[in-house]
């Protein structure tokens, strides 16, 4: 009987991880895909997943250069990251946008961006977009927030107003981070909000 | 005088577009439903959003071409609000004259509350039937022939879809 219970389950994680890169975002208490792919950072180094992840827990969030919702994110993704990467929190932020069809969204106005924000956690290219399949990820901004045990527990929007920071009444992720940076359990896990379609490379 | 009669010689050969009514998504769907459609078209755009420009005069070609068979199509923006003043000079640049939406409220709300398999990633096009249920949605621009092939799909009786 156990022999074949241990057989079992990496099948069904399999059939899982194939079914949520098809299609749809990864689902709550999924892990994170493709952790060991290279990704070039804005400080030329080559970043991996793998290599970002912490004991605490890992914060990706999908963004870009161009997208008008994710530049009024922006400093607020900036601001959370800097501040959970020094609560022991892994942060990265992935550019998937293909640059063709925007042209801001190249590797140099990245350096520039995390330059004038002060980002100090890598913001790198996904360079044939397939970390972003494989995530499920659709648009910009997007985050999805790994836990200590490295399950996704939060997926989707910063906050719930874009447009006013000083409206915003429920700030999803960060409340998420202070959560998970506890070791506690997250309540709010999944959040949509209005973005930019990611420009998938083909 | 000779500017004024310039000015609306003007506006007689391109209309203003009607400004968008700010809506909620429960008023979109309101909208949907309304009696009198064979199909509704609902598209959410940005003046920003580059593929949303790209494909807006393919989604009013079909609106045109559509509208006799009973396609009615709902434009929602979901521009910021300062941003009033360019929505409707690409309206008016596209021909619109008809009259089109705005969003207002939360994005959970107003994504969840039109369409809970939608991301939020715009730009975003729904098909309904005549019966204002659901028959089709997606992310991303498309061409004149697949926006309209699947509109023809939408205004077919739910059996011969």
């Amino acid at each position: 009987m156990t022999p074949k219970l241990l057989l079992a389950i990496p099948l069904v994680l399999g059939l899982h991880a194939s079914a949520t890169s098809a299609a749809g975002p990864l689902a709550i208490g999924a892990t994170m895909p493709m952790t060991d792919a290279k990704l070039k950072n804005v400080d030329g180094t080559e970043q991996t997943l793998a290599g970002v992840k912490q004991a605490a827990g890992t914060l990706v969030v999908f963004t870009c250069n161009h997208c008008p919702f994710a530049k009024r994110w922006e400093s607020r993704i900036v601001e959370l990251g800097n501040t959970y990467a020094a609560k022991g929190i892994g942060v990265i932020a992935i550019n998937a946008n293909d640059p063709k069809a925007y042209p801001e969204d190249e590797f140099d106005v990245m350096v520039k961006r995390a330059k004038e924000r002060g980002m100090q956690f890598p913001y790198v290219v996904d360079a044939t977009s397939n970390v972003a399949r494989a995530f499920g990820a659709t648009k910009t901004p997007e985050a999805f927030l790994f836990d200590k045990s490295g399950k996704l527990v939060y997926h989707g929007a910063i906050d719930d107003n874009g447009e006013e920071p000083s409206k915003v009444e429920n700030a999803y992720l960060k409340n998420a981070l202070e959560t998970v940076s506890q070791g506690q359990d997250v309540l709010v896990k999944e959040t949509k909000s209005i973005g930019c379609g990611i420009k998938f490379r083909s | 005088m000779l500017s004024a009669l310039a000015l609306s010689a003007a506006a007689l050969t391109a209309p203003t577009a009607p400004a968008p009514l700010p809506v909620a998504a429960e008023a979109i769907l309101a909208e949907v439903r309304k009696p009198g459609a064979a199909g509704v078209l609902v598209n959410v755009w940005a003046t920003w959003c580059a593929p949303c420009r790209e494909e807006f005069p393919d989604l009013l070609h079909v609106a045109r071409e559509l509208a006799p068979k009973g396609l009615r199509v709902i434009l929602v923006s979901v521009d910021f609000p300062e941003a009033e003043a360019d929505v409707a000079k690409f309206l008016t640049s596209q021909g619109v004259d008809f009259p089109t939406f705005r969003r207002i409220g939360k994005d959970d709300a107003f994504v969840d509350g039109l369409e809970r398999q939608w991301s939020g990633a715009i730009p975003a096009t729904f098909l309904y039937g005549a019966d204002g249920a659901l028959v089709r949605f997606w992310e991303g621009k498309a061409s004149y022939p697949v926006i309209k092939k699947r509109a023809l799909a939408a205004l077919e009786p739910k059996e011969a879809r």
